[in-house]
Order: C-alpha cells, then sequence, then structure tokens
C-alpha cells in the first residue's frame, strides 16, 4: 500500500467520522435543551425520568450504550435490525451527549441570578421571553467554555463507533496498521484528529471572542 | 441473556485491556502476549480467569524451562507496540504466521488453521459465489480479514462481489449481529467459528475453504535463543503427550493440531 | 467620572409623556390587610397601604421590618398569604372569607403590571444588551410598540437621566449610580402609573447615591407617584410627602414627614431615629 493510497483512504474515513460529529451536535445540543426543561418539570415522574436517563447516560460506557441501542430492538423485540446501523450509532451518540448538554446548560441556567428573572416579571415579560431574549443569550455565554470541551471530546469519542463496525478513520488506522505492520496509519489518525480539534477550538474561540462585548 | 453477557464480556475486556499487567517476579519470568477475546486460543474462563489452549501450552512451556508465567493481555491492535516495547517476549494468541513470515522469528507450527463462511443454518448462501450482494462480517486484524483485503494472494477480488463488509473489534460483536439478521455471513478462523457455532447451535460452516495457514509464535527478530528454547521445550511436551492432553480439552480445535511425537517424525 | 452636578443640570423639565398629571386625587395602589410569612415566621401583619395619585411615600424602618417585602409583595414577586391588592379599578389580589387568597387572571395581571414599575437595589439591568437596548427592550417586546417611537422616546429618557452619551455602552462600563439611572429609564420607558423604589442607593458610594437622589427628587417635583423604601432619612424627610415607620412587620407610626421626623409620637421611631443619628 503506498503512502497516497493509505492517505486517501483514511481521508475517506475522517469524512466519516465528521459525519457522525456533525450529525451528533445538530442532533444533541437542541435535544439537550429539551432534557432540560424536561427535567424541570413540574411534573414530578417526568423530572425522575429525566434524571434516570441522565444517570444512565453519563454512568454507562458509551461503547455499551450504542450496543444496546443497535442489537436492543432484535434482542428484546424481535424487530429486524437489517440497515439499522448508522441509525442505532446516531441514537446512541445523540442520546448521550444530549445528557451532558443537558447537565450544562442545567449549570448555566442555575448559574443566573434571580435579579434577572425578577426584573424581567417586572417588565411584562413572558416566561418564553424572558428564557428566549434575557436567560439564553447569557447562558450561552456562560456555558461556551464547557460546551467547548464536549465538542472536543466528542470528535475524539467518534471512534468508538467501530463497535458496530462503522469504519471511522480510528477503526481504519487500526485495520491498515495491522494490515501493514506499520505505525504510519495511527501517526495519519492523529494529525486529522488535531486538525480537526483545532478547528473546533477555532470556531469556539470565535464565538466566545464575538459574546465578550460585556462581562 | 447470554448474548448480552457476550456483550458485557466485551465492555469487560476492554476495561481489562486498559488496566495492562505488570507484575514483577524474580527468576526468568517469561511474558505471554496475547489476545484476551480469541477463544479458544486464549480467553477469558468461566471462573473470570485467563485460559485457553494457548495459555495452558504456554504455561506447560514455562513448567518445563523452570520459567514463572506471565500473563500479558493486549489490544489485538496493539501486538506489535508491546512486543517491541519488551512488554511481553512473544505473541501467542492463534498467530498467524502466513504472509509474516519476515516480520517476526517464528516458532514451530503447532496448528493448522482454516478460514471458513459461517452461516446461519437455513441460509441461501450455499457456495462462496453466493455471497455476492451479501453483507459480510469480520473482526478486524485477523486472518481472515487480511485474507478478504489480499487482492493478489488471498481473497480480495471474492470480498469485491460482498454489498459490504463490515469490519468489527471482536467476533463476538460480529457474530451477535449474525443472530440479529445485521449481516448475513462471518469469514472467520474455522478454530474459532467452531467455537462461537460450540455454544450456539444452528450455524454451519460452508463446505468451500476461503482459505488455509499456520499458527506458530512470534518472536522479536533477535530473540533466536528463547525462540530455540520454547521449540525443544514444545516438541518435549508433545513426546510426553501432555501436548496432546491439552489439546483434548479443545476439541474444537484438537483435530488441526499439527505437531507429532519427535518419534514419528 | 463625570461630573454628577453637570449631568444633573441636564435634567429638568420632565415632560408630559414621562409624568401622567392627570386627574390628582385618583388612588393608584389599595393594599388591605396584607398578610405574608415565610416558613412560619410572621413578615407582614395586617398591613393597610393608599397611594394617591402624585404622592410620594417613603418607608423607612429597621432591616428585617418587612419594607422590602411589603413592595415585594406589591409587584408580586412574592405571594401574599391574605389581604387584597388593588390597582386603580383592578382587583389584583383578593382573599376570601375562608381565607383563600386569589389572584386575578393571567390576562388581567397581564394588564396590572403595567401600572407599576419597579426600580432594584442591584439595579438587575440586562448585562448582554447595551444602554439604550435595556430601554427600549421591553416597549417593544411587551407592549408591542412601534420599534422607532420607542427609540426616539428612549433617547429623550437617558438625556434626561444625562446619559444620552451612553446609549450605545453596555452596563459593565457604567458606574453604579449611571446603571441605576438607566434602571430608572427602562422603568419611566413603561409608563406606569406608580414607580416602586427598593432602596435604590443601598448597592452605591455616597457620591453616586445624591446623582441618584437628584433624578427621583426630579421626578417627585414632576408629581410622578411613587413608593420607596429607603435609608436615606433626610432625602425621606425632604422629597416625600408621606413617611411610613415599619417595624417588625406592622406599620408603626405614618404621616407628615415634618411630624415623624421632627415630632415622632411612637416610643419606638423615636429610638430609632435617634440610632440612625448616632451612625
Amino acid at each position: 500500500m503506498t503512502f497516497g493510497t493509505m492517505l486517501s483512504t483514511m481521508a475517506a474515513g475522517m469524512l466519516k467520522t465528521i459525519l457522525l460529529f456533525v450529525l451528533t451536535l445538530l442532533g444533541s445540543l437542541p435535544l439537550g435543551m429539551i432534557v432540560v426543561f424536561l427535567k424541570k418539570s413540574k411534573f414530578k415522574p417526568i423530572a425522575w425520568i429525566t434524571d434516570i436517563y441522565i444517570a444512565v447516560m453519563r454512568g454507562t460506557p458509551l461503547m455499551l450504550q450504542l450496543l444496546v441501542w443497535y442489537f436492543g430492538p432484535y434482542y428484546l423485540f424481535g424487530f429486524s435490525i437489517r440497515g439499522y446501523k448508522f441509525t442505532a450509532l446516531l441514537i446512541g451518540f445523540i442520546m448521550n451527549y444530549a445528557a451532558y448538554f443537558a447537565e450544562i446548560y442545567r449549570s448555566g441556567i442555575d448559574s443566573m441570578p434571580i435579579g434577572q428573572y425578577e426584573a424581567a416579571e417586572i417588565l411584562g415579560y413572558s416566561k418564553i421571553q424572558t428564557f428566549m431574549k434575557i436567560i439564553l443569550p447569557q447562558v450561552i455565554k456562560r456555558i461556551l467554555p464547557s460546551v467547548t470541551n464536549e465538542v472536543i471530546t466528542l470528535v475524539k469519542d467518534t471512534s468508538l463507533a467501530s463497535a458496530l463496525a462503522y469504519s471511522e478513520v480510528f477503526s481504519l488506522a487500526k485495520q491498515i496498521s495491522a494490515s501493514q505492520t506499520s505505525f504510519m496509519p495511527f501517526l495519519i489518525a492523529g494529525i486529522f484528529y488535531f486538525v480537526a480539534n483545532y478547528v473546533v477550538a477555532w470556531i469556539m474561540n470565535r464565538i466566545e471572542k464575538s459574546m465578550q462585548y460585556y462581562k | 441473556m447470554k448474548k448480552f453477557l457476550a456483550i458485557g464480556l466485551t465492555v469487560l475486556t476492554l476495561a481489562m485491556l486498559l488496566s495492562g499487567c505488570n507484575t514483577k517476579k524474580e527468576g526468568k519470568v517469561f511474558k505471554h502476549g496475547f489476545d484476551l477475546d480469541y477463544p479458544p486460543y486464549s480467553y477469558i474462563d468461566d471462573n473470570g480467569e485467563v485460559g485457553g489452549f494457548d495459555v495452558e501450552l504456554c504455561k506447560a512451556v514455562c513448567e518445563y524451562n523452570g520459567w514463572t508465567y506471565e500473563a500479558v493481555p493486549f489490544n489485538w491492535d496493539a501486538k506489535d507496540a508491546e512486543l517491541n516495547a519488551g512488554n511481553c517476549d512473544c505473541i501467542w494468541s492463534g498467530f498467524t504466521r502466513n504472509g509474516r513470515e519476515d516480520d517476526y522469528t517464528w516458532s514451530m507450527s503447532y496448528s493448522d488453521n482454516t478460514q471458513m463462511i459461517l452461516v446461519p443454518d437455513g441460509s441461501d448462501i450455499t457456495s462462496l459465489e453466493d455471497l455476492a450482494g451479501k453483507a459480510v462480517g469480520v473482526q478486524t486484524a485477523t486472518s481472515a480479514y487480511d485474507l478478504l483485503q489480499d487482492s493478489e494472494e488471498g481473497q480480495g477480488e471474492l470480498c469485491a462481489t460482498f454489498a459490504s463488509l463490515e469490519i468489527y473489534d471482536t467476533y463476538t460483536i460480529a457474530f451477535n449481529d449474525l443472530q440479529a439478521g445485521g449481516i448475513d455471513a462471518i469469514a472467520i478462523d474455522i478454530t474459532s467459528g467452531n467455537y462461537l457455532m460450540s455454544g450456539n447451535p444452528g450455524y454451519h460452516f460452508l463446505d468451500e475453504e476461503l482459505g488455509s495457514e499456520q499458527y506458530a509464535i512470534g518472536f522479536r527478530k533477535d530473540d533466536t535463543e528463547l525462540c530455540e528454547q520454547v521449540n525443544t521445550a514444545l516438541q518435549a511436551l508433545v513426546d510426553n503427550g501432555t501436548y496432546d492432553a491439552i489439546g483434548q480439552k479443545y476439541p474444537e480445535i484438537y483435530e488441526f493440531l499439527c505437531l507429532k511425537p519427535s518419534n514419528a517424525q | 467620572m463625570m461630573n454628577s452636578d453637570n449631568e444633573v443640570s441636564k435634567m429638568t423639565n420632565f415632560s408630559e409623556e414621562t409624568v401622567n398629571t392627570s386627574n390628582p386625587e385618583k388612588v393608584i395602589l389599595t393594599m388591605n390587610k396584607i398578610q405574608k410569612s415565610f416558613d412560619g415566621l410572621v413578615v407582614l401583619k395586617d398591613i393597610n397601604l393608599t397611594v394617591r395619585h402624585g404622592e410620594v411615600v417613603s418607608i423607612i424602618g429597621p432591616s428585617g421590618s418587612g419594607k422590602s417585602t411589603l413592595l415585594r409583595c406589591a409587584t408580586f414577586l412574592e405571594k401574599i398569604d391574605g389581604g387584597e391588592i388593588i390597582y386603580l379599578d383592578k382587583k389584583a389580589v383578593t382573599t376570601s372569607f375562608s381565607g383563600k387568597v386569589c389572584y386575578t387572571g393571567k390576562a388581567e395581571m397581564k394588564e396590572i403590571k403595567k401600572y407599576f414599575g419597579l426600580v432594584f437595589q442591584q439595579f438587575n439591568l440586562f448585562p448582554h444588551h447595551s444602554v439604550l437596548k435595556n430601554v427600549m427592550e421591553a416597549p417593544v417586546n411587551v407592549l408591542k410598540r412601534d420599534k422607532a417611537e420607542v427609540e426616539k422616546e428612549a433617547r429623550i429618557l437617558l438625556e434626561k437621566m444625562g446619559l444620552a452619551d451612553k446609549a450605545d455602552q453596555y452596563p459593565c462600563n457604567l458606574s453604579g449610580g449611571q446603571q441605576q439611572r438607566v434602571a430608572i429609564a427602562r422603568a419611566l420607558a413603561m409608563k406606569p402609573e406608580i414607580l416602586f423604589f427598593d432602596e435604590p442607593t443601598s448597592a452605591l458610594d455616597p457620591e453616586l447615591t445624591i446623582e441618584v437622589l437628584k433624578i427621583i427628587r426630579q421626578l417627585a417635583e414632576e408629581k410622578m407617584t411613587m413608593v420607596i423604601v429607603t435609608h436615606e432619612m433626610s432625602f425621606a424627610a425632604n422629597v416625600s410627602n408621606r413617611v411610613i415607620f415599619m417595624d417588625g412587620g406592622v406599620i408603626v407610626e405614618e404621616g407628615d414627614p415634618k411630624d415623624v421626623f421632627g415630632n415622632p409620637r411612637q416610643e419606638r421611631t423615636k429610638q430609632f431615629l435617634k440610632s440612625y443619628k448616632e451612625e
């Protein structure tokens, strides 16, 4: 295998990594917000179920969750799982990351001073207006560093998709390394991850800077 | 239940691989490097202990040479790094020498191995040609995988006819997926396949072989002396019947054991 | 720091837009037999308070006397345990004979909330909005008024607060006194019938206190109806039409500032005022 072939094969794997990464973010960032609302629900059973969901998502390995999401429908209900692998991967990643994002959002919302809510209430803002116009914009600024951490972790966590035979860049690196008895694929994968995370950090840094106009 | 146990074991394996193994003992310590999830050659047995044909044979070799046995289970992908770093003295875990002849110092071959296609009973796949357009599973970095990737001497052309080649971290997951209907067939070593089928009736091999090879013990290239000591011990264990006795505990591979007593050669 | 006298000199003549001067005898707020306790600890006992149009009522008293709680009950930040609250002709809270406290429906409550504004001790400006946007946001979002028109009014208000040049700044770049003046402008932009102040200068240094008090004094001259919880005794004496001294959750003494400060009838009032002079 020439270096060029190795590089192009792994670049294709990197695209699959990025696809999983982007779709997971698109799903889990908004879902996390819904989870926070469910957790803060005044109807206690919903709040309890949400607590259990977050505890399970954070308390068990993501790889195990992926296997359960994929094999669960067959072993529990006998459903055919043909062609369901990528969907299962997405569900697994999104559900897991939504739980982490929900906790980050919650800590941000809880850190808001009560005075902001009271000022909005006196001015006649509805609950939704208060959240969307006063609370959320400030929460986003507060939680951005934690979100950045989580997003960078996600880039690396995509390698767990190999558990469901998803040929992302790291499992390709393992395969090529084994067949070529070479460490080079790991080096290439490392560079790919580093570049991807550098881009993520740069983008997040820009967003953070754009919010530094106030303290 | 058994299937979820298998999933649980996979996770446990990972945890153990991460923790590694670093105990210090006096005298000559022989560090046996192996894949923890490659039954029946090396695996965790029902008591949670490390076991398998290769493990037992290696322990017998150590006992014969007066060495202290040390288990070094590792991630199969990291086998070369582990060996070159000196974390283990050998790779001894159903390790195929074919195609890697020049990369290691090899012991004598102690077991034959054949790569087969494993399908569920009642499958419409009856020959290698029938695999065209099917989803086939394989474990990464195994001889079956190498065979399907090799277009010159292996089965690369056959692989190109598959609808997809699904590459798993372990055969346990691949077999789960076959049971659940996620894939149509598994390309696997005959011994590993036999082991999987022994606990799960309702599966069979295609008659046609995918390929064949020999298992041996791989040492660092400059470790010829150690290799000779192991070879001598192996032959002695064959001659005194230990090799055969251990082999009989593993009926699914017994027929592939290829070492013969010295008086018969 | 800007020269506060210079700033304040610009703030003369609040227009008709800022302060509603019609109907001088109109009762704006009536609070009857207000009861409030926290975890069994009684904070307000049978408080009665009536505020008429153009009145400036100062509430004084030691900390823990319930004066801030009274303000928070009047603005519905705290729910009362008994009594009634009426704004103009609208009953916001009533209590039945059986003691059940009943707040009026959401729609009417929304209308009632437009009658009053509240200036907080800690300003509670929205840090992510510019000064101008802080003043404009509620009229645009809550009252659904025309943005251009609101901006025009907001700039006039800021000018009267001596903050015309701060319109595009963010609250974090302003002094405490300037922030509190923005908060007053924000409250006035809603054109309330009555404005509550909850210790508006307690978080400020003495020199910054002066600029805020000058604004409130200016509003008083413009006949803005106000209820002010304060520790500034001389300010309360000079500006208000009526002083209320609260202690232990009850109104101990109430009347013309000249009488309350100059010739208090109750022993507790005397003690309280004496302790203030000693400080």
